[in-house]
């Protein structure tokens, strides 16, 4: 697509997306689409590491979590205001990331996927697993990192004040736009040089060697640009609850995630996006059946990987270039 | 870019090793490269030469031995610094990045292969748009530019690799077997290229097996049997040598060949 067919998409999605709180006012509804903003927020910086490069990690949702505690520690311990303590968040998450990254640099396909969720593992059983009263101000013994309860009580972002009964309101614009900028950030990415160099190691790693690419450089470069995002987007999903605990790390959520990629379409611009939203809502109406959740993801799952690799959006590009 | 002093080589092979455990592919070889030099590189199959480029490229360093470019020493470093340091290569196994077009191949050799980058940047900048025209305008894939990789023909695949290598900017192009599996139409295509590049002076190593095609374009030509050197020197002399019509062309070709040979002369 050009980049007048992703402005004239990006636009028209804009438009919907401002005036759906204001045509529904259903505070349920605007909670749900406010989180289907952060989740699609998270997969567009997740496909740039597992499509746009190729690099099979599973540790998106361990630096979503990084972030959003990141954020509630900061509030909670210092009493930082959450809209500083959450881009200081974020840019704590790239740090972390590029750790991972770094760790990651000499494996290749699953051992990728493997270790990295090692690391979410080790993190969220130093989380649980550390029952030792750091504080026992206010509510009692509470653990450094808030233990299996989590951390509540770091602050809020202030829209109760400002809107009233509409607070959800400002939630739901803050989410929209972070969406928006993450979709910039990595549209700009993958249309540029940067985009290039990942989609050249992902396709030929001795040949992008050959024509001057340094795998460690761009791998590098790929965790770092891809948390930043991610970690924004934990920061304010603490920042949206008002609350973070270690539920952020369950498999059912990763796995959540990936389907949103793989059904949308991966390492394309708009598939991740598409995916987060049709599989939002898909949850959404097939509440009542929870129990079959997690086996209905594994078989979409399944589905998309053995007969539409591509997702929704590469099924469309193809019979686009049938047509041409 | 460093000149290279009057009388040294541009390439100096010296010695070089190459090992997978038991089995020595090259073995001691050493040879030099003049700048403007075109030289062909022969040999049964196994004989090493691609595990020669490998070594040269920085994709699978030497065992032992040295390689120096320009004056140089490169032969420890990676082949990202080769290829900055002005060497290219094709690939006998036509490489390519496959769900890229074919501009955005050559995109990517002329934005990284030309020099080592600090920061990526954001979008292309005119002189790589430049080197990516001169690339697709040499090998006449730029009708062709819009299309995915993975979907081009051989003959197109081949001339991919040779653009990507051209918009490197490089002073030594390396190719491998770059006309094996053509038709011989094909193949002149290939030929015309490779004469274009060589009239503009350029260094250039190639391996082939089609030894017409070795004989025609090169000054000199080289020969390698289980990993070592058994005929350096002109493509006329190929014929003349016993060892290599016996390991290597076998009574018939040779006879062939020194037919055409005599036939050009
Ligand atoms: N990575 C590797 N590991 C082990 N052995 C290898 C490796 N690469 C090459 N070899 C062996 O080294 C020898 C030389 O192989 P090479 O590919 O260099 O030959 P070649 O002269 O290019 O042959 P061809 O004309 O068939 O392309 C062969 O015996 C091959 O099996
Ligand atoms: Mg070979």
């Amino acid at each position: 697509m050009s980049w007048r067919g992703h402005l004239i998409v990006g636009l028209l999605s804009l438009a919907i997306a401002v005036a759906l709180p204001f045509v529904f006012n259903i505070n349920y509804l605007v909670t749900q689409v406010t989180l289907a903003f952060i989740y699609g927020t998270v997969v567009t910086q997740w496909n740039l590491v597992y499509g746009v490069a190729g690099i099979f990690s599973l540790a998106q949702m361990a630096l979503f979590a990084v972030g959003a505690y990141a954020a509630a520690m900061l509030g909670f311990y210092f009493g930082w205001s959450l809209w500083i303590a959450m881009p200081v968040a974020a840019l704590i998450t790239v740090v972390v990331s590029v750790l991972i990254g770094l760790a990651c640099l000499r494996l290749r396909g699953p051992y990728v996927a493997l270790l990295t969720l090692a690391i979410a593992q080790v993190l969220y059983l130093v989380i649980v697993n550390d029952t030792d009263c750091y504080t026992t101000e206010g509510s009692g013994c509470l653990p450094f990192f808030g233990g299996v309860r989590g951390l509540t009580r770091f602050g809020e972002l202030g829209f109760r004040e400002w809107l009233g009964e509409d607070w959800r309101l400002g939630n739901y614009f803050v989410a929209l736009a972070l969406l928006a900028l993450a979709l910039i950030f990595s549209a700009v990415i993958m249309r540029g040089p940067l985009g290039l160099a990942f989609r050249a190691l992902r396709d030929n790693p001795g040949l992008a060697r050959s024509r001057g690419i340094s795998r460690f450089k761009y791998q590098i470069w790929v965790f770092a640009l891809s948390a930043f995002f991610t970690g924004l987007a934990g920061a304010f999903y603490a920042a949206n609850y008002e609350s973070i605990g270690p539920t952020v790390f369950s498999f059912s959520l990763l796995l959540f995630l990936i389907a949103m990629m793989t059904v949308g379409g991966i390492g394309t611009l708009w598939g991740p996006l598409l995916g987060a939203i049709l599989l939002m809502g898909t949850d959404e109406v097939l509440r009542d059946y929870q129990e079959w959740r997690d086996i209905g993801l594994g078989l979409l799952l399944v589905f998309f990987v053995i007969l539409l690799p591509q997702g929704l959006v590469g099924l469309i590009n193809w019979r686009r270039e049938r047509v041409d | 870019m460093t000149q290279t002093a009057a009388g040294q080589p541009l390439l100096e092979v010296t010695a070089v090793t190459k090992s997978f455990g038991a089995l020595v592919a090259v073995n001691g070889l050493s040879f030099n490269l003049n700048e403007g030099e075109v030289l062909g590189i022969g040999g049964p199959n196994g004989a090493g030469k691609t595990t020669l480029f490998e070594v040269i490229s920085g994709l699978s360093p030497a065992t032992s031995g040295s390689v120096r470019f320009a004056g140089e020493d490169i032969t420890r470093l990676s082949a990202e610094a080769i290829c900055h340091a002005g060497i290219a290569r094709t690939f006998q196994l036509n490489a390519a990045f496959d769900s890229l077009s074919v501009r955005e191949n050559v995109e990517v050799a002329a934005q990284f292969g030309r020099a080592n980058r600090a920061v990526p940047g954001l979008r292309l900048d005119r002189c790589t748009r430049a080197s990516v025209d001169a690339a697709l305008e040499i090998t006449g894939l730029i009708e062709r530019q819009r299309r995915i990789a993975a979907k081009l023909p051989v003959i197109d695949r081949k001339l991919l690799m040779i653009a990507g290598a051209l918009a490197t900017e490089p002073r030594l192009v390396l190719m491998d077997e770059p006309v094996g599996g053509l038709t011989p139409g094909e193949t002149d295509r290939i030929v015309h290229l490779v004469e274009r590049l060589r009239a503009e002076g350029r260094s250039i190593i190639m391996i082939e097996h089609v030894m017409r095609f070795l004989v025609q374009l090169s000054d000199r030509v080289l020969i390698l049997h289980h990993g070592e050197k058994i005929y350096e020197g002109v493509p006329r002399g190929l014929v003349q040598d016993a060892q290599v019509v016996d390991v290597f062309l076998g009574q018939g070709a040779s006879r062939r060949l020194a037919s055409y040979l005599e036939g050009r002369a």
